[in-house]
């Protein structure tokens, strides 16, 4: 029973301590939080049933690469498949940390698709997500059925993708490992919800014109969303720290460093 | 979460439907709520479906808790549509010294987006309440979704609770160790807090494979098995779908 009770007020109590440490980052907007709200992305039935079936059609081919991947490499190692199952979890419980935007009508949340993309790759990573993304809807209305195309794309593809090539390229360019975790949470975060606002636009523009409307869902979005980038890639940063420091060796299994440097940290 | 995630299934005709047949006839109001264009026929659905929940005895807090948050989402689109959509003047208000011009023709799409959340909403949570986790995978199997992202998806809700449970030990020791007091250090405890369930997922992995490869596994996992089709079911089914289609016509 006490069990039950710490596990009901863990989530809230977590959350509303972590921004309570940044109010001026959360600003008044936990007010509008009052309800248990949780992860969100673009609600159930928001998008018409013609751009609802075009984003589907744009997540199938990256969700069909990263399952090739998965499979592919499932081959060789037995092991895959369940890490990647409790990569998804993780990435569940990540994003299920919430911010509300009531100017934009939808809710904030760490994305947990940059660090997922660091260590399993970018095709793997839009597999993880929809995976996350599928049991938010089914069993916590969270985003939908109907949406999930989209928000495979905004979260999956396009948060994975750009969280990817930011971590590649610094990493490329010199930058330390924490450097380059901190950028690519950052541009994972603020890359998803930028897409997140083409694709809402998409749903409730009407009669509107299209672009202004994107651009004021965008101005929408920053007043949580510029923070919380910053959040996500501070998250970020910490992880790959930490993976560098207590499991080196799980960074070199999932090329993310290789022998040299391993050695060269040791 | 793992209160508004697990429910226990009543012992109610829409939970010994089989899976299937309850997805397909989802999906199918589905469509049909995200492609009206009137507001009736998604909140008539909307109002079954809650009907259906309430029926199956799920208890009213969690209904408002499933609902809470696309109901908070449809007000605030309602209002966007409202204030911020449409051409033709319905009233004006004034707030905090700023003049507000709600719109008729704003109202109306606003209505009708709020509508078609609280039904397409409604319907999965329908479908929720009413079927396990592995019967829903199984359902999806069989309508051809690929076997890796079910794989994937049994692995990810098995380990979730074990993952989140983790999570609570974790957060209890930073927080008992003052990890939380102070903004940097909130945000390394947070990271760090993150990274603990990243290096857990990874041993978990290694784990369950090893226990697994000793129970015969080769990297393919069984998924339940469906009982033959129930004409008897099909039929009420394919007739409350066409009922549905008729009333989305009119």
């Amino acid at each position: 029973m006490h069990k039950q009770h710490a596990s009901k007020g863990f989530h809230m109590k977590k959350i509303l301590e972590i921004f309570s440490v940044a109010p001026c980052l959360c600003g008044g907007l936990l007010l509008f939080c009052a309800i248990p709200a949780h992860a969100m992305h673009i609600s159930e039935g928001i998008l018409p049933l013609g751009w609802a079936a075009l984003w589907f059609a744009v997540a199938a081919p990256f969700v069909a690469m990263g399952l090739r991947r998965l499979n592919g490499l499932a081959k060789d190692d037995l092991s895959y498949k369940p890490l990647v199952g409790l990569m998804a979890a993780v990435v569940f419980i990540i994003s299920c940390m919430p911010i509300p935007v009531p100017s934009a009508g939808t809710c904030s949340h760490p994305c947990g698709t940059g660090i997922s993309a660091i260590l399993v790759g970018p095709f793997v990573s839009v597999v993880i997500s929809a995976v996350a993304l599928l049991i938010q809807a089914l069993f916590l209305a969270h985003g939908g059925l109907s949406t999930l195309g989209a928000d495979i794309v905004s979260m999956g593809v396009v948060g994975s993708f750009a969280g990817w090539f930011v971590f590649r390229g610094m990493r490329g360019l010199g930058a330390g490992l924490a450097v380059a975790g901190f950028a690519a949470g950052l541009v994972a975060d603020w890359a998803t919800y930028l897409t997140t606002s083409v694709e809402l636009a998409s749903g409730i523009r009407g009669s509107e014109p299209f672009l202004p409307l994107v651009g004021r869902l965008v101005v929408a979005f920053i007043p949580t969303q510029l923070p919380l980038g910053i959040l996500e890639g501070a998250m970020t940063a910490g992880m790959v720290v930490l993976l560098q420091k207590k499991r080196p060796d799980l960074l070199v299994k999932m090329r993310v460093i290789d022998k040299k440097e391993l050695a060269a940290h040791a | 979460m793992r209160h508004a995630i697990h429910t226990e299934p009543a012992d109610h005709p829409l939970v010994r439907l089989d899976a299937r047949v309850k997805l397909l006839t989802a999906l199918a109001l589905i469509v049909m709520v995200i492609s009206c264009a009137g507001s009736g026929f998604p909140l008539l659905v909307a109002a079954l479906c809650l009907g259906l929940c309430v029926a199956m005895g799920v208890p009213p807090r969690r209904i408002l808790i499933r609902f809470a948050e696309p109901l908070f989402i449809a007000a605030m689109v309602l209002l966007l549509k409202l204030f911020f959509s449409g051409h033709e003047p319905l009233f004006t208000m004034h707030l905090f010294g700023l003049e507000l011009v709600g719109h008729r023709d704003g109202l109306r799409e606003g209505v009708m987006i709020a509508s078609r959340i609280a039904g397409a909403v409604s319907v999965v949570a329908a479908v929720g309440f009413a079927t396990p986790f592995t019967e829903l995978m199984a359902a999806l199997a069989w309508l051809r979704v690929p076997q890796g992202l079910i794989e994937v998806a049994l692995f990810a809700w098995r380990y979730l609770f074990v993952l989140f449970d983790d999570a609570q030990v974790v957060y209890a020791a930073q927080r008992n160790r003052l990890g939380y007091a102070g903004f940097r250090r909130g945000l390394r405890s947070f990271g760090t807090l993150a990274g603990a369930l990243v290096i857990k997922a990874f041993d978990n992995s290694q784990t369950v494979t090893t226990a697994m490869v000793q129970r015969g596994y080769d990297g393919t996992m069984p998924l339940l098995r469906h009982r033959p089709f129930r004409k008897g079911e099909v039929l009420l089914s394919a007739a409350f779908v066409a009922m549905m289609g008729v009333l989305w016509r009119m």
